[in-house]
């Protein structure tokens, strides 16, 4: 079997023959397509080679990117275009771009540096988290147009990001977030100073008016902490309380509202000790704790949100008089007619008016060969226009369009909260029960023995038993595990997945791009007749040159196309090359052609087609897809869990059976269509199995949903990573068997965490209620069982990174490498 | 302990001043991108600034041996 060269750039398989070449580094590389070798040409021209050495990822491939039409970027040079998105300063114009194709930190240095050696460029500077550039530049000496060509040269797609409404109050929210974490932290400092001078374990003179003067301090300080940092917790406690919940919302304010207040007394009378600074410390340990929360949710909610461009920036309108115009899509309105070329996608929904053609659905559907459209037919936006020039009358636009509806269904809530932290609420409510009980029982007895101090002990009960390490159990934890998933490899959109994997006890694989690599390479050319192999070779070529399907991949660039080709799925492609009307696919529907039987297939090893004219078989192409590298690791840890193996694909030949068979898989099934999977899953769960998928999407999409846990992986369509709990980037299967392993330890940390947060205060609580618990024991008990509760979590991310390291100084090789 | 009285309401407009500070830290998104600082200083090697500043620093070492008065 020989082993296709990698791209340089791209990492995606050579086609033999090809005459790609670039030199790189001082040696002479190949590429796989004049997109890649330009790219890299750009990127060596413009002096920035050693981008080739510090990156850790292959680069995407450009041509994955939607087609650059110079006439839509002149569009974005329009003043009344630029005005959402661009801001003038002077001279300056400053925007924000989304780049797509960033696929390590290596390329956020070579977008940067390569637009600050543009003339009139102030300032570019990337984020590498949401992928969003901020470009300053003089539009008197370049217009905005020539940034995003400069930027494709390199190998990027940018467009104009402009935040909506979500994504802006998110930021906000975050932002407002961070200041009351920086404000309770401050303040609490200077509090504890205060404070501490007032405790009698440090024994300290202080005459009276110092006394007073702290006292008056500390409450100064004290009061932005409590109405600017800890109003969310006194809103969360009363909405908890009017339906009838005890949670840790409750129990916290009970203590920083008590402290507070008691505090207050405390100053005006000069009696009594200050809990101001335990105020401070609530605070600030809790905030911190969700703020976590929040980062780690919103660093994988940015992640699934680039769904990326599903719409065109711009379609051509069509006006009464039939001339077509191109306009932004923001500017169509209901009912305009658009002129949708054959490669572009359709900006909206709607019903063809004149146009015969067919229509690429693979992304709502996952069908990968194109569906025939004509007059009268729905179409629907995101959709690609394979094969002629449609006139489509629009019926729905942006966020009514059949496709936004099916990502909103897909976009399940990301607030809802992960079982393990319903977990640590529960406990909260039993706890808060039990110390509401006892602070009453004990505040009643010390009433009978020393009313004065009755008052002081209760408060110093309620504070030291305030569940502040518990509410940090659960979000340390997750945030920990979620890291170092994220640096294995394993992008977590969901917050039931760690939870889940300790539950799964079966596993569906796709073949396809998910056990396989995904990417057909064509092994063998074996003519039947009178033509060579180059000959049988741009026919086949010729035939497939419109498809999208992983076969047609494999055939590589074809000098000519076929006309009037038409797919029958799951059977092959039938269209007429000079004169000749030919099939490829199946034997036996090639055959059909010309009323013979289907000669046999003289191998087993790969995927036979057979390619035919009306006289007879003309050759027999052997395609290859080689296993992945790391599958038999991953089908050995899946056996070691103990869980019932199954390989379904919609792949009818005997590829299914050879892969099983090496992979020792006993369940295995090919040939299924999309609703055929989703009903063996659902066979399973109805007898009461959790099933995790790993699929690459792209006719798996209802099936990923379904699933209890489902597993993208990162080369899947958009719209699967999209729905799937879990992404694996860079499509290394051995994530997922370190994954495992990770979850088992995160579930046991935290229920680590939870109980030794709960025998702190359960320890604590006899002792308040002796009233031996002073303010300083308080502050000094919070502290260390929060600290301890976070360095628990913090075993968690200290996880080796996966096999691949960057090595400076060599040519990369993709990540599966051999 | 007289200069408490002083001390105490200068540490509380220092409090005040660095509340403010980083209140206009967060709101000038100086917080919203943690990551790519970290990698941005790995590539500064081939930098040609950064490059004139090492072979600058190397040929004045020679020169800071000699005594100083």
């Amino acid at each position: 079997m020989s082993h296709p060269t990698p791209c340089y750039h791209c990492g995606l398989p050579v086609p033999s023959g090809s005459r790609f070449v670039a030199p790189v580094l001082g040696e002479r590389r190949e590429f796989c397509c004049p997109g890649c070798q330009a790219v890299a040409e750009a990127i060596v021209q413009g002096g920035l080679e050693s981008y080739y050495r510090h990156r850790s990822e292959p680069s995407a491939n450009p041509e994955t990117f939607p087609q650059e039409l110079s006439d839509e970027l002149a569009l974005y040079d329009r003043p009344d275009v630029q005005q959402p998105f661009v801001q003038h300063q002077g001279d300056l114009a400053e925007t924000c771009l989304l780049v797509e194709g960033i696929s390590c930190a290596a390329c956020g240095w070579l977008i940067e540096k390569h637009l600050r050696s543009l003339p009139g460029v102030a300032e570019a500077r990337l984020n590498l988290s949401n992928h969003r550039l901020q470009v300053r530049w003089a539009d008197s000496q370049i217009p905005l147009s020539e940034l995003l060509k400069s930027l494709r040269r390199v190998g990027y797609a940018a467009h104009p990001y402009q935040a909506d409404k979500a994504a802006e109050q998110l930021a906000s929210e975050n932002r407002r977030a961070l200041r009351q974490i920086g404000m309770a932290g401050l303040l609490w400092f200077q509090v504890m100073m205060a404070t501490m001078a007032t405790w009698p374990e440090f024994n300290l003179d202080l005459s009276h008016s110092f006394h007073v003067i702290l006292r008056w301090t500390a409450l100064i300080l004290t009061t932005p902490i409590v109405f600017y940092c800890c109003g969310q917790f006194f809103r969360g406690a009363w909405r908890d309380l009017r339906t009838r919940h005890l949670t840790m919302d409750v129990s916290v304010s009970l203590a920083i509202g008590g402290a507070y207040l008691a505090g207050i007394w405390s100053t005006l009378t000069g009696q009594g000790e200050l809990y101001f600074d335990a105020v401070g410390m609530f605070a600030l340990f809790l905030l911190a704790g969700r703020y976590l929360e929040r980062r780690a949710r919103e660093r994988t909610a940015a992640a699934t949100a680039q769904l990326v461009n599903l719409l065109p920036g711009s379609c051509l309108r069509l006006d009464a008089d039939g001339q077509s115009q191109r306009i932004l899509l923001s500017e169509l309105q209901l009912g305009d007619q658009v002129l949708v070329q054959p490669g572009a996608l359709l900006p909206a929904d709607g019903r063809i008016l004149s146009g015969q053609s067919s229509v690429d659905e693979s992304l709502l559907t996952g069908e990968y060969l194109p569906l025939p459209r004509g007059v009268g037919d729905q179409v629907t936006a995101g959709t690609l226009n394979v094969e002629g020039p449609l006139t489509v009358e629009v019926q729905a636009l942006g966020d009514n369009t059949r496709l936004s509806a099916i990502v909103r269904l897909l976009e399940r809530a990301q607030s809802e909260k992960p079982r393990l932290a319903e977990l640590a609420d529960r406990v909260a409510h039993w706890f808060l029960l039990i110390v509401l009980l006892v602070a009453t029982v004990i505040g009643l007895v010390w009433w009978q023995i020393d009313s004065d101090r009755a008052f002081w002990v209760v408060l110093s009960l309620l504070v030291a038993t305030c569940p502040c390490a518990l509410s940090l159990a659960t979000p340390t934890a997750l945030t920990a595990a979620t890291g170092s998933l994220h640096k294995l490899g394993l992008l977590l959109t969901r917050g039931h997945v760690l939870e889940g994997l300790n539950q799964i006890d079966t596993v569906i694989f796709d073949k396809t791009g998910t056990l396989t690599e995904g990417r057909l390479t064509l092994r063998a050319i074996h003519p039947l007749r009178d033509l060579d192999q180059d000959a049988c070779l741009a026919l086949a070529a010729a035939l497939e040159n419109r498809s999208e399907h992983p076969i047609a991949r494999a055939f590589g660039r074809a000098a000519q196309a076929a006309d009037q080709v038409e797919s029958h799925p799951g059977l092959g492609l039938e269209g007429w090359v000079e004169e000749r009307r030919l099939r490829i696919g199946q034997p036996d529907f090639v055959a059909a052609l010309h009323d013979q039987p289907a000669p046999a297939i003289p191998g087993d090893q790969g995927q036979w087609l057979l390619l035919g004219d009306e006289q007879g078989p003309l050759a027999w192409l052997v395609l290859d897809d080689r296993l992945r590298a790391d599958a038999p690791a991953l089908i050995e840890a899946c056996r070691e869990q103990g869980w019932r193996i199954l390989l379904l694909s919609g792949d009818s030949s005997p590829m299914v059976g050879e892969i099983a068979r090496q992979l020792g898989i006993e369940e295995a099934r090919g040939g299924l269509t999309p609703d055929a999977k989703l009903e063996v899953l659902q066979q399973l769960r109805s007898k009461g199995r959790k099933v995790l998928m790993l699929g690459d999407g792209v006719n798996d999409v209802p099936v990923l949903a379904a699933a209890d846990i489902s597993v993208a992986m990162g080369s899947a369509t958009d719209l699967a990573k999209t729905s799937a709990d879990a992404v694996l980037l860079s499509n290394r299967l051995d994530s997922l068997v370190q994954a495992l392993p990770i979850a088992r330890r995160t579930r046991r940390i935290i229920i680590e965490n939870l109980g030794w947060a709960t025998a702190y205060n359960g320890l604590i609580l006899p002792f308040a209620a002796i009233g031996w618990v002073t303010p300083a024991w308080a502050a000094i008990g919070m502290s260390v069982s929060s600290l301890l509760v976070v360095l628990n979590a913090l075993r968690l991310s200290g996880q080796p990174t996966p096999g691949h390291q960057a090595s400076a100084g060599t040519a990369l090789s993709p990540a599966t490498a051999d | 302990m007289a200069a408490l009285y002083f001390m105490i309401p200068v540490a509380v407009i220092v409090v005040g001043l660095a509340i403010w500070l980083f209140f206009w830290a967060v709101d000038n998104g100086q917080y919203d991108d943690l990551d790519s600082p970290a990698h941005s200083i790995l590539f500064d090697d081939d930098d040609p600034k950064h490059l004139a500043g090492v072979d600058k620093a190397d040929d004045k070492q020679p020169e800071q041996d000699d005594p100083r008065a």
